[in-house]
């Protein structure tokens, strides 16, 4: 998996998660922004999972496909499912459910490069 | 406007609103990662270490049930994620202690190694907000 684009995912997902937070912190109203900022993420983490996909095709070394596969798509779940069980929730709680989904999106990111290293067992 | 001091009967406030909520999207979180691994440990090399991996499947299952039962907040799931969240707080208790005590017996990590080390150890602090939760809706 190569860094950079890897890198540039979790700088957004981190920003994003920091920003969220603070607003949950301020009690401020949720509003298009952040679900504009929750697809902006998801775009990225579609090519991240596209892009894992095909170098995992192209690869024949001995690799946890499985695992690799499972994290690539529980990261790409992770968003769209806390957008869904946040957003009957008008409080702060709803807010503080997205910021959750952006900050375990860099561990995520992590797991994959880990289980693509080799480094997972 | 029911006054709770007076004792009279009122509907408990479900577990899966406000800070619920928040609880809920935790504990689906480790109901996923739990799954994730233990589908995996069990499919691929269950005899490396068939205690751990099983532990791992128990958890999973702990923690499913515990997010389904807060997530829906009726007077039953309250009863069941009571339940689920006293065998979830028994179980990283436990392991966490066993594995710490006897590591030879868990060459593979579960969820509750090391009451969750490998999980900042939120699995640890995790039920005693859940019982926290539970009571404070009551």
């Amino acid at each position: 998996m190569t860094g950079t684009y890897a890198t540039a995912i979790t700088v957004v997902a981190l920003f994003l998660a920091a920003w969220t937070l603070i607003s949950a912190a301020a009690n401020r109203p949720r509003g298009v922004a952040l679900l504009a900022s929750g697809l902006v993420l998801e775009v990225l983490l579609l090519g991240f999972a596209i892009g894992g996909l095909v170098q995992m095709a192209g690869s024949d070394r001995d690799l946890a496909r499985a695992e690799f596969v499972m994290y690539l798509v529980g990261a790409l779940a992770i968003p769209p499912a806390a957008f869904v069980w946040a957003w009957g929730e008008r409080s702060r709680a709803g807010t503080a459910v997205i910021a959750l989904a952006f900050l375990i999106t860099p561990v995520m990111i992590l797991r994959v490069q880990q289980v693509w290293a080799g480094s997972v067992g | 406007m029911a006054d709770p001091a007076s004792g009279a009967p009122h509907a408990p406030a479900a577990t899966g609103r406000g800070f619920g909520r928040l609880l809920v999207a935790v504990y689906g979180l480790f109901a996923l990662a739990a799954t994730s691994r233990s589908v995996v440990q069990l499919a691929t090399r269950f005899d490396e270490a068939p205690l751990a991996y099983l532990l791992s499947a128990f958890a999973a299952i702990v923690y499913i049930v515990a997010t389904v039962s807060l997530a829906r907040g009726s007077v039953t799931s309250r009863r069941l994620a009571t339940v689920a969240i006293s065998i979830e707080l028994a179980g990283v208790l436990i392991v966490g202690a066993a594995s710490v005590l006897f590591p030879d017996a868990f060459p593979r990590a579960t969820v509750w190694t090391g009451f969750g080390s490998g999980y900042l150890l939120v699995p640890l602090v995790l039920p005693f907000v859940g019982l926290w939760w539970l009571r404070h809706t009551r």
